[in-house]
């Protein structure tokens, strides 16, 4: 995104801003995680305790998921671009 | 931004803080946040395997996700032209003040 025709204190003002909403869309993506996976490796409740199959279900999850998003941004980032470049001509 | 056909935010010359340009600046970063994450969510449910045998995208897992990503700007593109179109016809006919 291009900022460079805002003046200073825009500019640290919209910075502010982005750490906050980083941190809460971490948090957001936290939550969403855990009960993306929770809701898919955990459907047996005769323990209290997680089971070795849970615990490495959950951690495949968190892998693939991050994984996943990473390849969703890769694409996202060129087909944005893509679209920009066709609009702002 | 591109989305619905906005075009980018004007340059504006007010100084002052919350200014128009930091509003359409913010107004930018959410809504290409939330269409990235609504990709993310949706093309999750579509494309990845539930079993988690393993932690790596597998190839078809990896070229769904290619695709759902394409396919989902696609949509997101005809959605906006159709609502555009929509809102062009119903200001013309006076039926509605436009969109």
């Amino acid at each position: 995104m291009d900022f460079s025709q805002m003046n200073a204190a825009e500019q640290a003002q919209m910075s502010r801003i982005l750490e906050k909403k980083q941190m809460q869309d971490f948090l957001k993506m936290y939550s969403n995680l855990v009960e993306r996976c929770f809701t898919t490796c955990c459907n047996d409740f005769t323990s209290k305790a997680l089971s070795s199959k849970e615990e490495q279900c959950l951690s495949h999850c968190a892998d693939k998921f991050l994984k996943h998003s990473e390849r969703v941004g890769a694409r996202f980032a060129e087909l944005n671009a893509e679209q920009m470049g066709v609009t702002d001509k | 931004m591109s989305f619905l056909g906005r075009g980018p935010a004007a340059p504006s010359s007010a100084g002052s803080l919350s200014s128009e340009r930091v509003e359409a600046a913010i107004q930018e970063v959410e809504l290409i946040t939330d269409v990235f994450n609504r990709i993310v969510s949706s093309c999750h449910s579509k494309c990845i395997n539930q079993r988690y045998l393993d932690g790596e995208l597998s190839k078809g897992e990896s070229v769904c996700i290619d695709r759902c990503v394409a396919k989902f700007f696609d949509a997101n593109k005809k959605m906006g032209e159709k609502l555009q179109a929509m809102g062009a016809s119903a200001g013309g006919a006076g039926g509605l003040t436009s969109l």
